[in-house]
């Protein structure tokens, strides 16, 4: 919120009300409360709806403030990381302005692909903190007390660098983001896909995409190392817009898929990962190669949250390692067609 | 077995015409013409049976094959069954909360689904299960989490454990919840009049389907079974979408459509005529066309066939006339091995996609206008 470290009187502080609600409009609680407090304090009603009016300009032109190229995406969930809500959230980390609105809607679209409309609810009720739930393992995605010690400076790696892809490619290949969840109330999403798909969003957007024209690509990892200079000279991954990179598969958001075997995400943002996944013209793997992929094929085709499916398959392929099946394994029997 | 039931809503209808159509009317354009039109003149009632999953299941993880149903139950069936029964892919559906899902003849809150079987008034009810998206799950539960297979690894295998447990708070009485998993199917006879229907509780109890059957694996109880009649289906909605304009119907491959069999005496298909490709949702389509194809297995007598096949959960546009009827045949299933599950379609009316929360495009507010409105949606 970088318009409210600039407040200083009370009218200002209208403004920020009225820039939390988001509608420039006034409404009937806001003609009584001006009514209420001219009366008492400045009893010049004009002079106070003026002021708000001009706040509440002020503080939609303020929306943007901060937000240059796609450095802004990157680190606008830092808040995130503690749990905390984006409208508590401090507006500076380490020497760089954090949690500042994303444009276009990039954010909101991102957080529907993952989340359903309305009011959450605490969906699992023994676990309400910021680290993710595995679906592979049922707990803790990550559960090294290493992280936990050097949160912060793991952190402040991940938001500081001025250059956009530098961000991106380390939130690719980040093991801490991963450890986080989307929201406390939804905790098997993932903070990172949800930063990834939020950026792949803003970057097609600003290229004049709608969502209706994007594509769903997937093509094969290349040769992979968890490393963001390995990922920034991979022929593969395709800067700001590749959303996952794991040895198995890598999964890009792109209104250009250039022949790459892709299919449209749909006309709304909505939690839909494994339709679309089951509509794909062709998968980056040979499912017939091996009963891992047809396992990890059948799972994904059930998830609905795309930064939960997304983290299905880095788990899945830390965990069992489809792309790299032990020597002595013998093709199964029984299993039918 | 606490919740065994039968719920006979039709007897099985006489027939006149005897129709070979699960197995002999395949995707070649008909003599008659209207392939989709073809005659389901006999065949009408299906019985549909779910399962629990009582052990870990190593069998083939999309679903369990109508072909190896088919031959669990035909083992302890008599010759009559064997010959005439043909038995749907079965569908793995969790016990969870939800509500019924749109399109549903019932709307709102549904309690706990997956248990049972709901009834079936129309053609939609038909389909609760059948999505393994299940989209009747509740948001405020981990619904992602309820609906993926909590994995077992045996020696390596992976194996789909029969039950989930969540924990729960310190304060509640009980510390952990379990979501059982469950197998849903249907049965139906492919020739004429028969008296095969319904399958008794005694045949269907106990089978077992998978890998690792003589370590116990793969075996299903049955928890409730019931009969449907077809013809007696509220079809209202399909013919409503129809006769509008606002597009085309749709088909989706609720379980692989075969194209070739190496096993002996099938038939190879191409696409049907009937169907209309959508090449402007895809892009860098294989040399094989839009539809994604896969190379499966059919394992008989010990030894396998392989199958290519149309994969599964696939969309294509309805290009025929009757849409009542190929909803009907898509509930028999169409093309090769259809007996054993393959080739089963659901038909969607126009705008009725599969994510229904997605509505038509043009609700949706420009980006560029965006800029002013957007909400924020980071609120959390």
């Amino acid at each position: 919120m970088a318009s409210r470290r600039r407040l200083t009187t009370l009218w200002e502080s209208v403004s920020v009300l009225v820039g939390w609600s988001r509608r420039v409009r006034v409404t009937g609680w806001m003609y009584w409360w001006s009514r209420r407090w001219s009366c008492e304090l400045c009893r010049s009603r004009k002079r106070l709806t003026r002021m708000v009016v001009i706040a509440m300009s002020d503080a939609v032109e303020d929306v943007e403030v901060g937000v240059e190229g796609m450095v802004g995406v990157y680190r606008h969930d830092v808040h995130k990381f503690r749990g905390r809500q984006h409208d508590s959230a401090r507006g500076e980390f380490a020497g760089v302005a954090v949690n500042e609105r994303v444009p276009l809607g990039a954010d909101a679209d991102a957080s529907m692909l993952s989340r359903p409309r309305g009011n959450p609810e605490q969906s699992v009720d023994n676990h309400a903190t910021p680290d993710r739930l595995s679906l592979v393992s049922g707990e803790r995605a990550v559960d090294d007390p290493r992280l936990v010690a050097n949160r912060r400076g793991d952190i402040e790696w991940l938001v500081t660098s001025s250059d956009p892809g530098v961000l991106h490619a380390r939130w690719l290949t980040s093991e801490v983001a991963g450890a986080y969840n989307e929201t406390v109330y939804y905790p098997y999403t993932s903070l990172q896909y949800h930063v990834l798909l939020a950026g792949a969003l803003l970057d097609n957007y600003r290229e004049g995409y709608d969502l209706e024209d994007l594509y769903l690509v997937a093509t094969e990892p290349g040769e992979f190392r968890r490393d963001p200079v390995a990922a920034q000279s991979s022929d593969v991954v395709e800067v700001f817009r590749t959303v996952l990179w794991t040895p198995a598969l890598a999964l890009h958001v792109t209104g250009a898929p250039d022949g790459r075997p892709g299919v449209r995400l749909g006309e709304r943002a909505v939690r839909s990962f494994g339709d679309v996944w089951a509509r794909l013209p062709a998968y980056p793997f040979d499912v017939g190669g091996g009963r891992r992929w047809r396992v990890l094929d059948a799972q994904l085709r059930r998830i609905r949250a795309w930064s939960t499916a997304l983290a299905y398959i880095r788990d899945f392929t830390a965990a069992y390692e489809p792309h790299d099946p032990p020597a002595d394994a013998r093709p199964s029997r029984g299993e039918g067609p | 077995m606490t919740h065994q039931r039968t719920r006979a809503r039709r007897g099985v209808r006489a027939r006149e015409h005897e129709s070979s159509w699960a197995t002999a009317c395949t995707a070649r354009r008909c003599e008659q013409g209207e392939h989709e039109q073809g005659g389901v003149v006999g065949v009408v009632v299906i019985q549909q049976v779910l399962f629990e999953v009582a052990a870990p299941y190593y069998g083939h993880p999309y679903f369990v094959t109508g072909h190896a149903l088919f031959n669990a139950i035909a083992r302890r069936a008599d010759a009559a069954v064997r010959r005439e029964l043909a038995v749907s892919h079965g569908v793995f559906v969790p016990k969870e909360f939800g509500e019924y899902p749109r399109g549903h003849s019932q709307s709102g809150y549904a309690g706990k689904l997956g248990g049972e079987l709901p009834a079936v008034e129309a053609y939609e009810d038909l389909f609760v299960y059948r999505d393994p998206r299940q989209g009747w799950l509740q948001d405020g539960r981990p619904r992602d989490a309820h609906n993926t297979h909590d994995l077992q690894s045996h020696g390596g295998r992976l194996a789909f454990a029969p039950e989930c447990f969540f924990g729960r708070p310190p304060e509640t009485r009980n510390r952990k919840r379990s979501v059982s998993w469950y197998v849903h199917c249907y049965l139906h006879t492919g020739r004429g009049e028969s008296d095969v229907l319904p399958v008794g509780e005694s045949v269907l109890d106990g089978v077992r389907v998978g890998g690792a059957r003589n370590y116990g694996f793969g075996e299903l109880e049955v928890v409730d079974t019931q009969l449907v009649d077809l013809e007696e289906l509220d079809y209202s909605r399909l013919e409503a979408g129809a006769a509008s304009d606002e597009g085309r119907c749709q088909l989706e491959l609720v379980s692989p459509y075969v194209l070739r069999s190496e096993f002996s005496g099938a038939d190879e298909q191409s696409v049907p005529w009937w169907w209309k490709v959508d090449n402007d949702r895809v892009s860098g389509a294989s040399a094989g066309g839009v539809l994604r194809r896969r190379e499966t297995q059919l394992a008989v007598d010990g030894a396998t066939h392989a199958v290519e096949v149309l994969d599964h959960g696939q969309i294509v546009g309805f290009d025929g006339g009757d849409v009542v009827g190929t909803a009907k045949n898509g509930v028999l299933r169409v093309g090769t091995h259809s007996k054993y599950g393959f080739g089963e379609l659901r038909v969607r009316p126009p705008g009725g996609g599969r994510v229904p929360e997605r509505g038509p495009a043009g609700e949706r507010v420009n980006w560029r206008e965006r800029r002013v409105d957007a909400s924020g949606g980071e609120g959390l």
